[in-house]
């Protein structure tokens, strides 16, 4: 029995690999078309609206890499992609539609933010209390964020609850109810606008090389950390193995004794403990303090771009979630800089992702101009 | 199909709608509520206003997915359908909307989306996109290009006060107590869409095309053997649920009277309700009319709850329909989706 349940793996495993490995060339082409046509989309209607289109690239250009400061916001933003595309490139690899990382981001962060209001005054003050509530509020903020995504995780193993809907009523439950606390009970004393009070001044990352407000190299060390964890638990461990063929081969993974309930909670869990990471990091690094969440950036959205942007694989999100850091720092230039409504980029992202959905789009493309058509 | 046959294949609707009322009365009356103060001719009115446009983007829905191809794309289509409706309406009025520029705006938008749809259809079926993608790809594409279109018209995500629909009074009717004001005096959309709910009805259950709807969806083969195009077809099903939303989109725009881009939208994940709506109704198109009326009715709770003095923030109040869809997805969750959702079919010619 053991035998056969380890043929099946291996079988499936050499599947798995040289599904990957033959298919890492086309999904760069199909990842790079994808970006550029939908950009091409973009500059066409900032044309066809009346704008100066080259005026426009140069300061999309200008707005991500121009100088240091540019930089430094550009990484600041990556940092919270590669976090949050991390976390639903765990979800997707397991062929579960975790539509709901935007909302995890946000349980995650009030957490942290909260946990370290409360317990600041019981820890000395300085480096040693503020590495310690550091690392409190981020476990306070993960484990937060992980049982929100367990929450749909179980709605849909236990009473087969569609996860893309209910993940998405979650985003739109957390906005509420984290936007009601802040303007009410969490509200800090005397603030007038809707926002908790501030977390102590040494709660902070140091700012190591960019000594930029909002972006700390440390931020960016705990993304590539993270990322490499969840590399190495979802290619290199029995963990991980099993989340994937339970996806993508839930009869197989049925018969070696994997029960695709538990494994759909642990799923959803572990995804939204990465997106909780990320809320803390958002809520340390960048906000020192929570605000109502429907004025934060849609990072746990634009992460869905992100992820599939690189296929679902850990290690391409890096690569992803520099360039949409780019976008969105070069969408913030452009929104101080010039007069093109910055809602286009927000546009042309989900346009890339409408192209990463369309494959056969570029292989048909390819197969007409002879370009590596070998369909 | 008669009464009886429809009450008996959408038992579980039903048995959900009335387990959700008796729980909400019981519960009113366990906690001293004074029931008729928050059911009221006003609120049952308002409720079917707010059910209009989910009703609308569910029946779309439905028969895109009872064609074999799930359309996730509702909720972009109606951001779309609003955006236009509102900047078309600004447009074609020079500024100052008055009734007729409403109608004129509703069709201008409904003829984008046809535009949108057609696109989209091409990329779900001839190009075989991944379903569920696509259509997130689209509420993204909406959620960036109609704020977009709002800030190119007025310099800002959510536009003026415009003009909304005005009620359509019949006389004698709209006198009748408790009937007469819910059903003869109120918006004509709402009047549009009922009438609309019942012709899908009938047409899906009890025409040609509808069987040819339902076999592209439940047994793609026998329908090609029978010497009928699937791929027009499903074509056919997708291009109406495109429009369809959209018009549930600019229907919303009718009813509020001004465009809110800001954060999710005015639309504020109507389309994802809709979506719910015809699970609720089991592919019904009046079952889902029900459940757009029950969700429609959560929306419109708050205003109730302030009338009779129970102080519940709006913000939460707010969301109720969200909830609602949660537990109505956790209880009822398990609809039987038409055989073939979710494939592209080829011909073997």
């Amino acid at each position: 029995m053991s035998g056969t349940s380890g043929r099946l793996y291996d079988a499936l495993d050499r599947a798995a690999d040289r599904m990957l490995r033959a298919s890492v060339f086309e999904r760069l082409a199909i990842a790079t078309a994808s970006t550029a046509l939908a950009l091409l989309i973009g500059v066409s209607i900032v044309a066809a609206v009346g704008y100066d289109p080259v005026q426009f690239i140069t300061s999309l250009i200008e707005g991500a890499l121009g100088g240091r400061s540019a930089i430094a916001r550009t990484l600041r933003f990556s940092t919270l992609f590669i976090l949050t595309g991390v976390a639903v490139a765990v979800a997707f690899r397991a062929g579960v539609f975790n539509i709901g990382v935007q909302g995890q981001f946000v349980v995650g962060g009030i957490t942290t933010i909260m946990s370290i209001i409360w317990l600041a005054p019981l820890l000395p003050e300085g480096v040693v209390g503020g590495v310690a509530l550091i690392i409190i509020g981020t476990l306070a903020g993960t484990l937060a964020g992980g049982a929100y995504g367990a929450l749909p995780g179980a709605l849909k193993a236990y009473a087969d609850a569609n996860v893309i809907i209910t993940t998405i009523m979650l985003n739109f439950i957390a906005t509420g109810v984290v936007g009601w606390l802040v303007q009410n009970p969490l509200r800090g004393e005397g603030n007038a606008a809707p926002n908790t009070e501030r977390i102590p001044e040494y709660v902070s990352f140091p700012r190591i090389v960019f000594d930029s407000s909002g972006f700390s190299i440390i931020g960016l060390g705990i993304a590539l950390a993270t990322v490499v964890v969840i590399y190495v638990v979802m290619e290199r461990s029995r963990f991980g193995y099993d989340m994937v063929t339970s996806g993508h081969q839930e009869s197989a993974a049925t018969y070696s004794g994997v029960s695709a309930k538990q494994t759909v909670v642990s799923t959803m869990a572990l995804s939204g403990m990465v997106a909780g990471i990320a809320g803390a990091v958002f809520a340390i690094m960048i906000q020192g303090y929570y605000t109502d969440p429907s004025g934060i950036g849609t990072y746990g959205f634009d992460a869905i771009a992100v992820s599939l942007l690189a296929a679902n694989n850990p290690l391409g999100i890096i690569p992803a979630g520099l360039l949409f850091g780019g976008l969105e720092s070069a969408g913030s230039h452009i929104g101080i800089y010039t007069d093109v409504p910055v809602q286009l980029i927000d546009g042309v992202i989900g346009l890339v992702i409408l192209f990463v959905a369309v494959p056969e789009l570029f292989r048909m493309a390819a197969a007409r101009t002879g370009l590596g058509g070998d369909r | 199909m008669n009464v009886a046959e429809f009450a008996k294949e959408n038992k579980i609707g039903i048995a959900g709608v009335a387990v959700l009322l008796a729980a909400a009365a019981i519960a009113a009356v366990a906690m001293d509520l004074p029931l008729w103060d928050i059911v009221t001719v006003g609120f049952v009115e308002r409720s079917f206003q707010a059910a209009t446009p989910i009703a609308l983007t569910a029946i779309g829905g439905l028969y895109a997915e009872k064609s074999g191809v799930f359309n996730i794309g509702v909720e972009g289509f109606m951001i779309f359908g609003a955006a236009t409706a509102a900047t078309m309406m600004w447009i074609i009025s020079g500024g100052d909307p008055g009734q007729s520029d409403i109608w004129l705006a509703i069709l201008a938008s409904m003829l984008v989306s046809l535009v949108l749809a057609i696109l989209f259809a091409i990329l779900m079926i001839r190009y075989e996109a991944d379903q569920i993608v696509a259509g997130l790809a689209l509420w993204f594409i909406g959620l960036g290009f109609g704020p977009f279109m709002a800030v190119l018209v007025w310099d800002s995500r959510n536009s003026p006060s415009l003009e909304s629909i005005n009620d359509l009074t019949i006389p004698v009717l709209a006198d009748i107590p408790v009937l007469g004001p819910i059903l003869f005096d109120t918006s004509p959309l709402v009047i549009a869409t009922a009438i609309l709910a019942v012709v899908a009805w009938k047409v899906l259950n009890d025409t040609k095309y509808g069987y040819w709807i339902q076999a592209a969806g439940e047994n793609p083969e026998a329908l090609d053997t029978a010497g009928v195009n699937v791929t027009r077809v499903r074509y056919a099903a997708v291009i109406f649920s495109g429009v369809m939303a959209g018009l549930g989109g600019a229907v919303l725009l009718a009813q509020a009277g001004s465009f809110t881009g800001s954060g999710q939208t005015m639309v504020g994940g109507r389309g994802w309700i809709g979506i719910v709506a015809y699970l609720f109704g089991n592919y019904n198109p009046l079952g889902a009319g029900v459940a757009a009326l029950v969700f429609g009715g959560l929306d419109m709770l708050q205003i109730q709850l302030q009338t009779v003095g129970i102080e519940v923030p709006n913000r939460l109040v707010n969301l109720f329909p969200y909830v609602g869809v949660i537990i109505v997805l956790s209880v009822w969750g398990s609809t039987r989706t038409p055989s073939a959702v979710g494939e592209t079919y080829e011909s073997e010619e």
